[in-house]
């Protein structure tokens, strides 16, 4: 491939724009592609077209306020963002949530992370031409969904969290309805082998294509998943164990070479680990109150500053909030992982195929909001 | 892998897909036709607010405070309250709230001091007007009692 594309008898170089509306870049990404023949000469992701100004908005409104936003940073893995932002604010604040309350969130949260990749499942798949997988996973995608919309009242954008606890506490029914979809998801895995991980075609669409190795990985701040795929246990899970994750017995998988079909393989096998932490939150889910409740509706923090990362379904997440003691941030700024995840497409998309640059841009899993937020 | 081997395996690979897909088709339909059937919504559902009625009173029990206009995020509810007598509390007039920002958090179900909030059930909240999100929800609440 690089033989034929090193020395050309004519450059006739033209400039593709891949996006900002086009089915495969999953809301409004635009990537100006320079292409010599199929080939790929240099990619340029263009971002910035669904800038909302969440970090300015946080700044403008009070930590509560600011709640129901962090949801909509990463519409796909909503709970997460707000697992997150409440316990940068109680890290700041002081604020301890009960032991009971722990657990629900990492429940919820891990229930959260599972709908994500399941969604990024469908999706990719349906970016690479195969329709069908994707109706399998949003039929198992619609049982959390139904789960977390029983105690949170919302299927996507949940603010669910709050400081010093969770707004609902979970019933009998939502463990036995958890506990069912967990038997369920893992009685699932044999079709989607079946189905997806042994396709022939899926394998020659994949395997060996936008490789990420672990030194490019590293330079552009790559996280989550695709990080995992090139052979780095780094989950922030276990690095830095946050809320009750350390009482917990999973694995962090990775992969092998980085490729596309490595990056599918981890986030497969990341659905099962999380089952995992589910069913042992569940079996340690102590009684008690689920909110504590001496907590103010405006929280006014003491002087000072907070970096709290957390792993949300697509890296390292975090949240970086100044306060100046009066009830609003002074300064409040998100990393977000996708941001990472796609500039390093600048070096991978290089000397690929057009076909191919469909494929990477789904293996990485980025939420382009998210980036722009 | 070599190109036969890549034939045969790859061939039966395809048949296994196929045969997965082949054994859905008796699997029990998981959608629902909407308009003709439709879903009960789940207790927790967060639609618009709306003022409780309590059957000890007969009315809602909204004091006009104005906590859940100052903790929207979205600035989204007006509430309006006048006292009878000079030593009486206050009592909401009008609660008019603008849907068509509304992020449906909870802030104010949440903060509501007299718990007189209350989510609805309603969904199908679509208009042909931007005016059609504005509702009074006192107004709303008696007209629905008359």
């Amino acid at each position: 491939m690089a033989e034929q594309f090193a020395e050309p008898v004519r450059q006739h170089l033209y400039s593709l724009n891949l996006g900002p509306q086009h089915p495969s870049t999953h809301g409004v990404l635009r990537v100006l592609l320079t292409l010599d023949g199929e080939y790929i000469v240099e990619a340029d992701p263009v971002i910035g077209y669904g800038h909302r100004g969440h970090e300015k908005m946080g700044e403008n409104r009070t930590y509560l306020q600011f709640m129901p936003n962090t949801s909509r940073i990463d519409y796909l893995s909503g709970l997460l963002y707000n697992h997150g932002f409440c316990l940068a604010v109680e890290k700041l604040t002081g604020i301890e949530p009960p032991e009971r309350a722990r657990y629900i969130r990492v429940i919820c949260a891990e229930l959260n992370r599972i709908s994500s990749h399941l969604l990024w499942f469908g999706t990719y798949l349906m970016d690479l031409g195969a329709f069908t997988p994707f109706l399998y996973c949003f039929d198992d995608r619609e049982n959390i969904l139904d789960i977390l919309d029983r105690v949170s009242g919302s299927r996507l954008t949940y603010s669910y969290c709050r400081f010093g606890g969770v707004t609902r506490d979970i019933d009998d029914v939502f463990i036995e309805q958890t506990r069912a979809f967990v038997k369920r998801l893992r009685s699932r895995w044999k079709d989607y082998h079946n189905l997806v991980t042994k396709n022939v075609i899926f394998i020659h669409r994949t395997r060996d294509v936008g490789v990420i190795d672990k030194d490019l990985a590293l330079r552009f701040g790559v996280t989550g998943p695709n990080l995992r795929a090139a052979g780095v246990p780094f989950d922030m899970r276990k690095v830095e164990p946050y809320e009750v994750y350390d009482r917990f017995d999973f694995e962090i998988p990775v992969g092998e070479k980085g490729d596309a079909l490595d990056r599918y393989r981890v986030r497969l096998e990341e659905m099962e680990q999380s089952c995992r932490i589910i069913e042992q939150a569940l079996d340690q889910l102590p009684d008690g109150p689920y909110r504590q409740e001496r907590v103010r509706l405006k929280v006014k923090p003491p002087r000072g500053e907070v970096y709290f990362a957390f792993e949300s379904a697509r890296g390292q997440t975090a949240y970086y909030l100044v306060s100046d003691g009066s009830p609003y941030p002074y300064r409040c700024h998100v990393r977000v992982p996708s941001f990472g995840n796609l500039h390093c497409l600048t070096e991978v998309l290089r000397e690929t195929l057009v076909a191919d640059a469909i494929s990477i841009l789904g293996s990485i899993d980025i939420v382009v909001p998210e980036i722009d937020r | 892998m070599g190109y036969w081997k890549d034939i045969v395996v790859g061939g039966r690979s395809l048949v296994e897909g196929m045969r997965v897909t082949g054994r859905a088709l008796f699997k029990p339909v998981v959608t629902v036709p909407y308009p003709r059937r439709r879903l009960e919504m789940s207790p927790a559902y967060r639609g618009h607010i709306e003022l409780k009625v309590f059957p000890e009173t007969g009315t809602h029990g909204c004091i006009a405070c104005g906590t859940c206009q100052r903790v929207c995020p979205s600035g989204v509810i007006k509430v309006q309250g006048v006292k009878e007598h000079a030593r009486s509390g206050k009592v909401a007039t009008h609660y008019v709230i603008d849907f068509t920002r509304c992020s449906l958090c909870g802030l104010c179900v949440e903060s509501c001091p007299t718990q007189t909030l209350q989510f609805s059930t309603e969904y199908e909240l679509a208009g042909p007007s931007r005016w059609d999100g504005v509702v009074d929800l006192v107004q709303r609440m008696e007209e629905s009692r008359s």
